[in-house]
């Protein structure tokens, strides 16, 4: 009796270990980790209630440690939409033939990256990168961001034409947007690089310090954050389920989650969109 | 198989011999003690002949060679472990059967400690432990039995009894022990090893213990 | 003194270690790292138990985990240890074993993904490796005699099962059950890439500087290893084992398709990918060498041999805290609390918490790896000097500590450091994923920007280095001749 009762654990335990979740058709979707997790969770719960409920099917957020993690996922098919930065987009969408770009928000066309330095630098503003930095020790945000990595490495290279390492003291990586701005606040680092959205948003929300850090530089424009799709999703979801999704998220209007971006709205977008930052990324070579 | 004729055992240790070359034949029916001072040889000479004999005997060693963890069952019954199969085997291992448990309670009662069954050897005396070794060998049950000292942890009576229970279980034996009164009690035959050699070999009724005191 | 070949070799690591202090990049750059540290204690003073919905999940995930990967690298293990004997299944252990859970995960996260299936295979193939060792060296301790008491033509299986087993039982259940509380620790810090265990919501909270929550799911952590003897019942663990299967959470879906994609493309180096040849394949070996690995291997060794003698000096002095030769019995306690939470919390979180507080540089690495490896041996050094029983005129204070007990403990105490010499090395290349430059740097970085052949062979040149410095250490105490035990 027993140990027929323990048998059939068994095989339902080890069924369900190879075919777990394999059930439903649920649309899964994630989001690069830039910033604090629970405010992450909070945005995304909010935009699969969205979606379920304008797609009529059931959609999931899943939570990821690294952008590498959410560009695997998405190449696993394990999740089919996700909310990448320009770089881990342009990464996912070269690893996933038909795929694209389907929406960003309106200040996306045209982000910026803010280089910040703790008081006791004494920088101030400038119009370009203040020579001044060399020697700082500095870090960038997540390896894979756009906003933390690439295009603030980009612009080092091009004003001192050497390497991050070669140019500061100590050369870091916080992990994401608001690890960075702590880090800065704190003097952990003296010079910094992160998203300008994130920046705005905690100051509005009086969470910085502003004796304490402040923005020594901004960046020119890119094209930066974007939501991408897999190609085969028609084929697994329904005819047009690609189209429904876009349509969806271009008609959200919930001010309060488009605040939890900030973005003021979401607009198409298009895998040409993001054809500077596959330049600029091959350039530095972080991609091949 | 019941005797056996053996020539040329030889062992050797660190480079010296402290065997032989020497030769010994038993016949069927020899009941024989070899004695001898201790580092005479005479454990060396029960492990050759084991050798040479291809394990087809019981054998009681020294040092007994109980697995500690294991109830004293579960030992005695590793007399017998080539009659089975090893689905058999494993099974005893979790639940012995039946007619086994009968077998291996009817032999420790001979050596009265039929109480003992499921204790761990390693909980057991050092004359109880004993007792195990040869509760395994008589339930082996080879024709000829090999023994080294299988008496010298257990007191006087519980001595007797047990060479008693040895001559009349094993027709054939050869038993290395120091204790010459029941070497001449319990054995047909005497055989005396002094520096690796064999000094003396005579029929028991023919000897006087005085005579083997000369090999000490 | 000097004679004593154990004094020169102690003396030759504490050379190379303070050399290295010279290279290595020690700092606190934080500029406030004891107010920090000071809100963290404060944290775990009031803690938060009910901050995250998914916090006593995340505990029963850390278990399940731990339970299924144990169990299946034990059985794995088992099986390997019979044929351990065969100089290729050595060869195939000393190389699983030589890559950390967290480097396992990172590789099974590319093609399993989030399927629990990555979790428990993390475990139980390094764990595999583990146990084939030890559990061969125990079985090979086992009482020849009675086997070769056994009647000719016993079958082998029986002979093993009678004469091999119980005799070594004993020690493969302790061995076991020991494995079982690493087994925790390694579940919990496979949350720090994405499994859904205490890792997971330790790292959000940490990092967002929620320290009464981080508090709270230390001090549960603490609990429930420090209950093991309490929960873990042999009548249980049948329950236990088949249960745990069910508590690994349901994860994403396997696609089979990424499994075969990884082996045939991902991980082959991208100039035979991209059909340059083998003569492509050399300028992208030499690259890989002079930017990645062999900064990575310097600094790997450089740490470790800081670490190493760092967790010696801290053994040292952290022994007597636990010895029946010194203090009452309060200072007993507390000194046994101290080691347990030492050698409880894994090297990774102690890291990753120190980092956190202190700022980049090797300094949190060392104190982590101190901490946590000189609590383990500092705790076994301590229960040895227990059994050792002085003389009743035998001096006091620090005399007694310098004349009777280190020269009584020296040489374990040597066995046991030269022991995890190697799960030192291991850890700090996996504490580089933290943002310290050793070869986990590399790796995560390969990872990051989706290099996987570049990963696979930076994970290959840890796993050799690794494989070295076991060899090395195995060769010093064979010279030394000390004996251990195995620890984790």
């Amino acid at each position: 009796m027993t140990h027929n009762l323990i048998r059939k654990l068994l095989i339902i335990g080890l069924c369900s270990l190879f075919s777990a979740a394999a059930t439903a058709q649920t649309f899964i979707f994630t989001a690069i980790p830039d910033e604090d997790e629970t405010k992450l969770v909070e945005r995304f719960r909010g935009i699969a209630d969205y979606l379920s409920e304008e797609l009529d099917a059931d959609v999931k957020y899943i939570p990821v440690k690294s952008y590498a993690a959410a560009v695997s996922a998405f190449r696993n098919n394990q999740v089919q939409l996700a909310w990448f930065g320009g770089l881990s987009g342009v990464q996912a969408r070269s690893l996933v033939p038909g795929s694209q770009a389907i929406a960003q928000g309106t200040e996306d066309q045209a982000f910026y990256v803010y280089f910040i330095a703790h008081e006791s630098t004494g920088l101030d503003r400038q119009d370009s990168l203040p020579e001044d930095v060399r020697g700082k020790t500095f870090t960038f945000g997540s390896k894979g961001s756009t906003s933390g990595r690439l295009i603030p490495e980009y612009h080092i290279r091009e004003t001192f034409g050497e390497a991050p390492e070669d140019v500061f003291s100590r050369v870091g990586y916080s992990g994401n947007h608001t690890r960075t701005l702590r880090l800065v606040e704190s003097g952990t680092y003296e010079v910094g690089a992160m998203n300008f959205a994130v920046w705005e948003k905690e100051l509005e929300n009086g969470n910085i310090d502003t004796d304490a850090v402040k923005v020594i530089w901004k960046t020119p424009g890119f094209p930066n954050y974007q939501w991408s799709i897999r190609g085969d999703v028609d084929e697994n979801y329904g005819e047009g389920f690609t189209g429904r999704v876009r349509e969806a998220l271009l008609s959200l209007d919930d001010p309060e989650l488009l605040e939890s971006f900030p973005r003021s709205d979401f607009i198409p977008a298009s895998n040409d969109d993001y054809e500077p930052i596959r330049k600029v990324a091959k350039e530095i070579g972080i991609i091949d | 198989m019941a005797g056996f004729d053996l020539s040329g055992l030889t062992a050797s240790f660190g480079g010296e011999r402290v065997i032989g070359p020497l030769t010994l034949k038993v016949k069927e029916g020899d009941q024989v003690a070899l004695v001898g001072k201790s580092g005479a040889g005479k454990s060396t000479l029960i492990r050759l002949i084991h050798q040479r004999v291809d394990g087809q005997s019981s054998l009681v060693p020294q040092e007994l060679g109980l697995v500690n963890a294991l109830p004293v069952f579960h030992n005695v019954f590793m007399g017998q472990l080539d009659k089975h199969a090893t689905w058999y085997n494993t099974v005893t291992l979790v639940r012995p059967f039946k007619q086994d448990r009968k077998q291996v309670l009817e032999l420790l009662d001979a050596l009265r400690m039929s109480e003992k069954l499921w204790i761990p050897t390693a909980s057991l005396s050092g004359g109880q432990r004993q007792r195990v070794a040869i509760a395994r060998a008589l339930y082996r049950n080879a024709p000829v039995l090999l023994a080294d000292e299988p008496i010298s942890a257990l007191d006087g009576p519980m001595a007797h009894h047990v060479m008693q229970l040895l001559r009349d279980r094993f027709k054939t034996s050869v038993i290395a022990l120091h204790d010459v009164e029941m070497a001449m009690k319990y054995c047909n035959r005497i055989v005396g090893i002094q520096n690796g050699q064999v000094a003396l070999d005579e029929p028991t009724d023919q000897l006087a213990a005085a005579d083997i005191m000369s090999l000490y | 003194m000097l004679s004593y070949p154990t004094v020169r070799t102690s003396l030759i690591f504490l050379a190379i270690a303070l050399v290295g202090l010279l290279f290595a990049d020690i700092a606190i750059t934080a500029n406030n790292p004891w107010r920090d540290l000071g809100n963290f204690f404060l944290g775990v003073l009031t803690p938060n138990f009910f901050s995250s919905e998914g916090l006593l999940t995340a505990l029963l995930r850390t278990v399940a985990f731990a339970f299924v990967g144990v169990t299946v690298g034990g059985v794995c293990g088992f099986f390997l240890a019979l044929v351990y004997r065969f100089l290729p299944v050595r060869v195939f252990c000393a190389f699983i074993r030589a890559i950390h859970e967290l480097f396992w995960a990172l590789i099974f996260l590319q093609f399993f993904g989030f399927h629990p299936l990555t979790g428990v295979l993390a475990i139980a193939i390094p764990y595999s490796g583990i146990f084939a060792k030890v559990y061969s060296e125990i079985l090979e301790e086992a009482d020849p005699e009675p086997g070769r008491l056994l009647p000719p033509g016993t079958g082998t299986i029986a002979a093993f099962l009678y004469t091999r087993i119980p005799d070594c039982w004993v020690q493969l259940r302790t061995y076991t059950a020991y494995r079982l509380e690493c087994g925790l620790r390694s579940s919990a810090i496979l949350g720090f890439v994405g499994l859904p265990t205490l890792g997971f919501y330790l790292e959000t909270s940490f990092s967002q500087g929620m320290y009464s929550d981080a508090g709270a799911m230390l001090i549960l952590f603490y609990v429930l290893i420090a209950t093991i003897p309490l929960w873990v019942r042999p009548k249980l663990l049948p329950v236990y084992i088949v249960g745990a299967p069910f508590f690994l959470g349901d994860g994403l879906p396997i696609v089979w398709g990424n499994v075969e994609r990884f082996f045939t493309e991902d991980i082959v180096p991208s100039p035979l990918r991209d059909g340059e040849g083998l003569a492509g394949l050399l300028p992208w070996l030499n690259e890989l060498m002079i930017e990645q690995a062999l900064p990575g291997i310097w600094n790997t060794v450089v740490l470790t041999q800081i670490a190493l003698v760092a967790t010696g000096i801290l053994t040292l002095l952290a022994f007597p805290l636990i010895s029946n030769h010194f203090g009452g019995p309060i200072r007993r306690t507390s000194g046994h609390i101290f080691l347990v939470i030492a050698r409880s919390t894994p090297e990774y979180i102690l890291a990753y918490i120190l980092l956190q507080l202190w700022g980049p540089s090797m300094l949190p690495a060392v104190v982590a790896l101190a901490l946590h490896n000189g609590g383990i041996i500092g705790h076994l050094i301590g229960r040895q000097t227990n059994t050792i029983r002085l003389r009743s005129d035998a001096p006091k204070g620090f005399n007694r500590y310098s004349w009777e007990l280190v020269p009584r403990i020296y040489r374990s105490f040597l066995a046991f450091l030269f022991y995890r010499w190697e799960i030192i090395m291991r850890e700090t290349a996996i504490l580089g994923i933290l943002g310290i430059y050793t070869l986990g740097f590399y790796v995560d970085s390969a990872i990051q920007s989706i290099r996987f052949d570049q990963a696979m062979v930076l994970i290959l040149i840890t796993a050799m280095l690794n494989i070295g410095v076991d060899i090395l250490g195995r060769y010093i105490r064979r010279k030394l001749a000390l004996q251990t035990m195995p620890t984790c």
